[in-house]
């Protein structure tokens, strides 16, 4: 009934008949202990197994062609905003020819099946940029080879030739017998067909869906209030609790009395957690009412006691001292003795927060032998461990569904699974359905935030005007240092631990044409402040700090700031095309009356951009952002109009960092509380924003975090042209900027 | 006990009398499209229509309601404007995670039942209290233009 063919080492799918008729495909790939049986079909091949209802979720399709041709596609990465229920899905229908609109996606379970293969297939983890580039070549083969299938089984029903047959909007059609077949018609008989082990791929130049822009599939659900995030699930005798949070990051609740919170109406019962004190009631507001009334006394003799001025202080001393060598590119010591003059300057950002619209939740349901939880998340493999290790359970005990988010910026993306852990030991306590909900309070002071930089950047300069080193210098908190402490070492046992280089690497692709280049960086680690990478990591300040500080230079020798960068790009034809598709564009050198403009380019993750910020500044400091132009080469654009809409979120997301952004903290408090002291971007501070795909044709790169790192220096060196003076720390409201 | 006019239909709910407009809709009454943002009144995300004004629901007690007409996001496409927000959002493809659109098609049906050709200014005063974090408002805009200029 079915088959198992390797596609490849890691990937494998497998064609079944559903019940009732139709087409089954699971697709699956990472873990040499998937269970290959399918919900369609009895299971032949567990061992003899029971399969628990958990298990059967988990073996589940990867996508399926129902008789009346429907066309549903499961996806593996987490839906959070950029459109991943839309462009993943179009890649599969792309090679299997399928009618678009006739193609519906849902998020699929947390199995090994759908892990990114960008992250070695070992986990469903939405971050990096991940999603299209990493799931691109696994879907193009699935939908490549359910498409030959379809084929055969035609040329087996009509007794021709495949090759005579072609395929077109989820039809086989016969040009020389004049007859057609839909796939839902065929899709019976194609189950039954060999899954063939190399399907031939489409041509890029016959592409029909990717680089075409259909309506997102979730389009009308998020106009008519019906689309269902984390913070909407309802299951029926479900209690709602907040968590009361010590002020320093790390405390631990000491006394508790909650004689006055157990007073509240609707209140059912307080339970200390680690870290917490979790009010559980009936519904949200007599929670929330029940924390108020709640006293805690908090130890906090280990607790964070991060104060970012001392912080900024020890940041500051520790640029003066040699880092840990990321690239070393000829002889920059050499180079700086022979210059005739060096030149340097020091940058600081401070810790932001992601601030994403829906506040973090979890509904866990669980009954002292299995649970089901439901989140927005970005990281759900590592939630569903760490989920299993709190509530004592297998993962084949947890059926975890990832809801799509309202907003995720990398802090739905945390390894450390933090908020299902803490609504996991809620959920222990009480053994009764449980949403835990964040305030926006909450949210804002609960930490994981963009950690704080100091970035120092120098530059030598022989007596022809050459740029003969460079040299760039970080000082941050590591992400990944924190990942691999000891005792989370232990506690995920034998589980591997990703390659995470690529999300926190610091930019060592500086890409002028420098001889002699030294990059370092000091990584600190502090368990005491917790902090996580925020939309385009540590990109945000390594390219602010090199692209403020090459205009400089630029000045410095005379030259125009985009021809300088041109000319140091002979040998990097990428960053040089959007730096001239972008020039043009924003028609460079030539900004309206009473404005000045900045430029800046960058390339990371597989893609590039470069962005011209249009100004002006009036006397008493108002500041007004007019323009923003982006070009960017993500190699293929699957989907451009979701590349735009990427783009123009960046460019957005980046002015709310590079503006207001700032997380402070007082002996260990953070001093901000919700939009009211940590502002945001909004309509009438919105610039144009204009953007320009530049078509390369090479492989697919990311787009989530790429509008976002030159934003901030564009803008910079805007302000410089304005009115002379140079940007060296954010958020801009700290040099006494008022954003108009 | 308070009995409130919601998309029509008057519901009964046995609530305290300062649990929050939002908060009733969304547990009371399983209308889940008007969204939790701040609670403050600061990013629009449980903007309803009270006797057809744009109101912060997370601010409104319950008691506050009286018998004034409360209208939410799932009956907004009832309305002819409305019903032109949400197809328009949709052509343009506006949502990115969507989590602040209910708010924003309640900002804006309010604007353009108000005002049939909005400028930009206008744009800028009636939603400049709807915080999107996606960054949708260029789009928002130009849906708005294109609403104001071709329907209305």
């Amino acid at each position: 009934m079915s088959k198992l063919t390797k596609l490849s080492r890691r990937h494998f799918i497998r064609v079944s008949v559903m019940a009732g008729g139709g087409l089954l495909v699971a697709c699956g790939g990472g873990s040499s202990s998937s269970k290959n049986n399918n919900t369609s079909t009895p299971p032949t091949d567990n061992g003899g197994e029971p399969t628990n209802p958990a298990e059967a979720f988990q073996v589940g399709e990867f996508m399926r062609i129902s008789t009346d041709n429907k066309i549903t596609i499961l996806v593996g990465a987490a839906e959070i905003g950029q459109g991943a229920l839309t462009a993943i899905p179009m890649i599969v229908a792309e090679e299997l020819d399928a009618d678009w609109s006739q193609v519906s996606s849902e998020s699929s379970p947390v199995a090994a099946r759908f892990n990114n293969p960008y992250f070695a297939n070992l986990l469903q983890f939405t971050v990096a940029s991940s999603a299209t580039r990493g799931y691109f070549e696994g879907q193009r083969s699935v939908g490549a080879a359910v498409r030959q299938m379809l084929v055969n089984a035609a040329a087996k029903r009509w007794e021709v030739p495949a090759s005579s047959l072609r395929t077109e909007s989820s039809y086989v059609i016969d040009d020389i017998g004049g007859r057609r077949a839909s796939y839902g018609e065929l899709s019976s008989e194609a189950a039954q067909e060999r899954v063939p082990t190399n399907p031939s791929l489409k041509n890029p130049a016959n592409y029909r869906i990717i680089g075409s822009s259909p309506q997102r599939l979730d389009a009308a659900d998020k106009t008519d209030g019906s689309f269902q995030y984390g913070i909407d699930v309802d299951i029926p005798n479900m209690l709602t609790a907040v968590i009361a949070r010590p002020p320093r990051f790390n405390g631990q609740a000491l006394n508790v009395d909650d004689n006055a919170a157990l007073a509240v109406p609707g209140v059912r019962g307080v339970y200390t957690i680690l870290g917490g004190v979790a009010v559980v009631a009936d519904d949200f507001w007599a929670a929330e009412k029940g924390r108020k009334a709640l006293q805690v006394q908090w130890n906090e003799l280990l607790a964070g006691r991060t104060d970012s001025d001392t912080q900024r202080n020890a940041y500051n001393l520790r640029l003066n001292l040699p880092g840990l060598p990321i690239r070393i590119d000829g002889l920059v010591l050499t180079a700086q003795l022979f210059a005739s003059e060096t030149v340097s300057a020091d940058y600081y950002f401070p810790f932001m927060a992601h601030a994403a619209m829906e506040p973090l939740n979890v509904v866990v349901d669980y009954d002292g032998s299995s649970a089901e939880i439901w989140t927005g998340t970005q990281s759900a493999t590592l939630d569903k461990v760490f989920a299993g290790l709190v509530l004592g359970l297998l993962p084949d005990q947890i059926n975890f569904h990832v809801m799509p988010s309202g907003g995720g910026f990398g802090r739905r993306g945390n390894p450390l699974a933090d908020y299902v852990r803490d609504a996991c030991a809620v959920a222990k306590q009480i053994r009764q359905p449980v949403k835990v909900i964040w305030t926006r309070e909450d949210d804002m002071k609960g930490g994981y935030y963009r950690p704080a930089a100091a970035v120092r950047v120098s530059a030598s300069i022989d007596s022809a005007n050459n740029i003969t080193a460079w040299t760039h210098r970080s000082v941050t908190q590591d992400v990944t240092a924190l990942l691999y402490a000891e005792n989370l070492l232990d506690s995920l046992a034998d589980f591997t631990l990703p390659p995470l280089k690529e999300l926190t690497d610091f930019e060592t692709g500086m890409p002028y044409k420098i001889d002699n280049v030294l990059m370092d960086a000091h990584l600190t680690v502090n368990l005491n402040m917790p902090a996580l990478w925020m939309r385009s990591v540590n990109k945000f300040s390594d390219v602010f700090a090199q692209e403020t500080f090459i205009d400089e230079l630029a000045l410095k020798v005379n030259k125009n700031p985009y021809n300088f960068r041109r000319d140091l790009l002979s040998e990097k034809p990428r960053h040089r095309a959007v730096l001239d598709a972008v020039a043009d564009a924003a028609n460079w050198g030539f900004p309206a009356s009473g404005r000045s403009q900045g430029i800046a380019v960058m390339g990371h993750w597989n893609s590039f951009v470069a962005q011209v910020v249009e100004v002006s500044v009036s006397a008493n400091r108002e500041l007004t952002v007019h323009r923003v132009v982006s070009a960017v080469d993500c190699g293929t654009a699957v989907n451009p109009d979701l590349v735009i809409a990427q783009v123009e979120s960046a460019v957005i997301f980046a002015l709310s960092s590079i503006l207001f952004g700032e997380i402070l903290l007082e002996d260990g408090v953070v001093q901000q509380s919700n939009f009211d002291d940590y502002p945001v971007l909004r309509m009438y501070q919105t610039p144009a924003i204009e953007t320009i795909i530049v078509n390369s044709g090479n492989p697919v790169g990311g787009v989530g975090e790429l509008g976002v790192p030159c934003v901030g220096p564009a803008l910079a060196n805007a302000i410089f042209g304005a009115i002379g003076e140079r940007i060296r720390e954010l958020p801009l409201t700290r040099s006494n900027f008022k954003i108009a | 006990m308070f009995t409130i006019r919601v998309n029509g239909i008057a519901h009964t709910v046995d609530v305290s009398e300062d649990k929050p407009l939002l908060w009733v809709l969304r547990e009371n009454l399983k209308l889940t499209g008007s969204k939790y943002g701040c609670g403050q009144a600061l990013c629009g995300a449980c903007t309803v229509h009270i006797d057809g004004q744009p109101t912060r629901s997370c601010v409104m007690p319950i008691s506050a309601v009286g018998d004034k007409q409360v209208r939410t996001i799932e009956d907004i496409g009832n309305e002819h404007i409305g019903g032109l927000v949400q197809a328009t959002w949709q052509e343009l493809n506006v949502p990115q995670c969507g989590y602040c659109q209910s708010g924003q098609i309640m900002a804006a049906t309010a604007l353009l039942k108000d005002n049939s050709s909005p400028s930009d200014q206008d744009i800028d005063k009636a939603l400049s209290g709807n915080i999107c974090r996606c960054g949708t408002y260029p789009r928002i805009r130009k849906a708005i233009h294109k609403i104001a200029t071709e329907q209305l």
